[in-house]
């Protein structure tokens, strides 16, 4: 079983390093202080697990989860209470919390080895954000992988998304990227008061919205400042209204 | 509502101070004017009730002139003129009661007349008195009330202070260490065991001296220090001068794992905090300055700071301030209180 171990505390890494030689059969592919190394590593080695820490330089915990392959099994490594950990018990990814003894280290190996192949849903990491997010906070950027990097959205720099099949593509700065995740999920993530869902396929940053003009009867469409224009429904227009205070 | 009408013992307390108060009246003009027993009564009784409910209105007046704020001219003023208005009206009051009374007691007018002026001067003199006892009972229930704020934000502090993330991610270290280098991880065991006494101790005052402060401080950051090792660097500037200054406890401490949390445990190379203590005229001025990644994943959680904050405003009010500026990748926090220094202890 190939391992890959992410966690920027050289003694937390250690702690895993030490259960793991005891194991038969394991081999650790890379160890990776920071996101970005994380995710690099997965798509080099290929691994069948990742032990990912929460916090780290560069990139979340969740944030990896986003950009790696959905089939590598994932057991998240955190100092985080118990209570925010609910969310994970109810998500098909395990966890240990530090520090853990070798026995629930073994369990949680013996649960990956048994598993059967399964991918985990794209709206698994904003779920589990979400029940760790302290309430009235929102997410400040977003990550995207553009081939082998990753790439950072801000999240005042996202100018609108559209939902394309499975994906939504997200426009900033002038380009678009895509993103294997829906559009509701993306919405519950960002700031309620900062982006408005316009339309079934449209979440649009309100500080880009230049005016709103009349399409059909029940239509309209919100010109942005770059020009695009990007239609809005009865419901959508309903919402930009309430939020704008008219 | 007046705090006397609170509760039927204070209310009958409070008329029970009228009693002596009436009869000293009676008593001064009886003698002023010549007057018997039942004509001094007959007089006084309503004067003194009269008196008794005017002096409940200062409650209102004194709080909207307050001591501190309101200037000494204007607050002489007003109260002088409001004591000769009581004085006018229950002088006016006290002469219409004689004046319909000397019908059966002849010359009762004119021989009231001769103690105006001397009811007049009590009646004014009651009354001011009453202003003072007024501001003085105002003065306490303030005292007492930023007392109770203090106190609520010092239990506050003390909640949040053992950060549970922390203490967990130190436990983790020491078992890391037991298996590869066991007499370190006694020595951190020791280092934490050291640090949740020490804050546990210091949390029991409401003042500690800075030097306490840096002192916890400096445990804290031991146990970080192995968690972290050569990520995290520190540079410590603190003038001599500071350490007897007294400052509210475990204040600095939280904004030293701020920096830690947000600041070095973000960043792959990690980087120096940088500490300085100086006494400037305001007061005592401290500076934690900590490198950090202004793309890092997680937002800057602002409670601490937002508790900090609180804690300085209930205790020093708009004396001691706390800055924050965010650099393009310097985060320095600025912290200015008040100093009363220690009086230096005979070695």
């Amino acid at each position: 079983m190939k391992i890959v171990i992410a966690d920027d505390e050289d003694l937390a890494r250690s702690v895993l390093r030490e259960y793991l030689e005891k194991e038969p059969g394991i081999e650790i592919a890379a160890e990776c202080t920071n996101g970005f190394e994380a995710v690099k590593a997965v798509a080099e080695h290929k691994p069948d697990v990742i032990f990912l820490d929460v916090q780290m330089p560069k990139l979340d915990g969740f944030e990896v989860l986003e950009l790696i392959d959905r089939q590598v099994a994932v057991v998240f490594v955190t100092a985080f209470d118990q209570y925010a950990m609910r969310a994970f018990d109810a998500a098909a990814v395990d966890y240990l919390l530090k520090p853990f003894g070798e026995n629930r280290f073994r369990a949680a190996l013996e649960k990956i080895r048994h598993r059967t192949d399964e991918i985990r849903p794209p709206e698994l990491s904003t779920e589990l954000k979400n029940a760790v997010r302290p309430a009235g906070e929102y997410l400040e950027r977003i990550v995207v992988k553009d081939g082998a990097r990753v790439h950072v959205i801000a999240a005042g720099k996202l100018d609108y998304a559209e939902a394309q099949d499975d994906y939504v593509a997200l426009r900033s700065e002038g380009k678009t990227w895509l993103k294997q995740q829906t559009i509701a999920s993306l919405e519950t993530a960002l700031h309620p008061k900062r982006f408005v869902r316009v339309h079934r396929g449209y979440l649009v940053n309100i500080e880009r919205i230049t005016r709103i003009e009349p399409n059909t009867k029940d239509t309209w469409i919100a010109v942005l400042v770059d020009g695009t224009q990007v239609p809005v429904s009865r419901g959508g227009y309903g919402r930009f209204n309430s939020l704008i205070g008219q | 509502m007046h705090p006397v009408v609170h509760s039927w013992k204070a209310a009958l307390l409070y008329l029970a101070v009228w009693v002596p108060l009436g009869a000293i009246l009676g008593l001064l003009i009886s003698v002023a004017g010549s007057l018997t027993a039942l004509e001094t009564a007959a007089i006084i009784v309503p004067v003194t009730v009269i008196l008794a409910f005017v002096c409940l209105s200062p409650w209102y007046v004194c709080r909207a002139l307050p001591l501190r704020s309101t200037g000494a001219g204007r607050l002489v003023g007003q109260h002088l003129l409001a004591a000769m208005v009581v004085s006018a009206v229950v002088v006016f009051v006290a002469r219409i009661v004689a004046d319909s009374l000397s019908d059966v007691r002849p010359g009762l007018d004119k021989r009231f007349a001769a103690a105006n002026p001397v009811l007049a001067a009590m009646v004014a003199m009651i009354y001011l008195l009453s202003i003072a006892m007024h501001y003085v009972v105002i003065e306490a229930q303030t005292s007492r009330r930023s007392e109770l704020l203090a106190r609520e934000a010092q239990l506050r502090a003390l909640k949040a202070q053992v950060n549970p993330h922390f203490l967990f991610n130190s436990l983790n270290s020491i078992s890391a260490l037991t298996a590869s280098d066991p007499m370190r991880a006694r020595e951190m065991c020791i280092q934490l065991a050291d640090f949740l006494r020490t804050s546990l101790r210091l949390g029991e005052r409401a003042s500690i001296t800075f030097s306490e402060e840096m002192e916890l401080t400096r445990m804290y950051l031991n146990v970080e220090q192995v968690r972290f090792g050569r990520r995290l660097q520190l540079a410590l500037d603190v003038e001599p001068a500071c350490d007897v200054c007294e400052v509210p406890a475990l204040l600095i401490q939280p904004l030293v794992e701020n920096a830690v949390k947000h600041g070095i445990a973000l960043l792959d190379q990690g980087g120096e905090i940088l500490m300085l203590g100086r006494l400037v005229k305001e007061g005592l001025r401290f500076t934690i300055e900590n490198p950090y990644d202004p793309l890092a994943p997680a937002s800057r959680s602002g409670i601490g700071l937002a508790n900090v904050r609180q804690r300085l405003e209930a205790r020093y009010g708009n004396a001691a301030r706390l800055e924050v500026e965010a650099s393009e990748d310097v985060y320095r926090v600025t912290l200015l209180v008040p100093v009363r220094a220690l009086p230096v202890r005979p070695s």
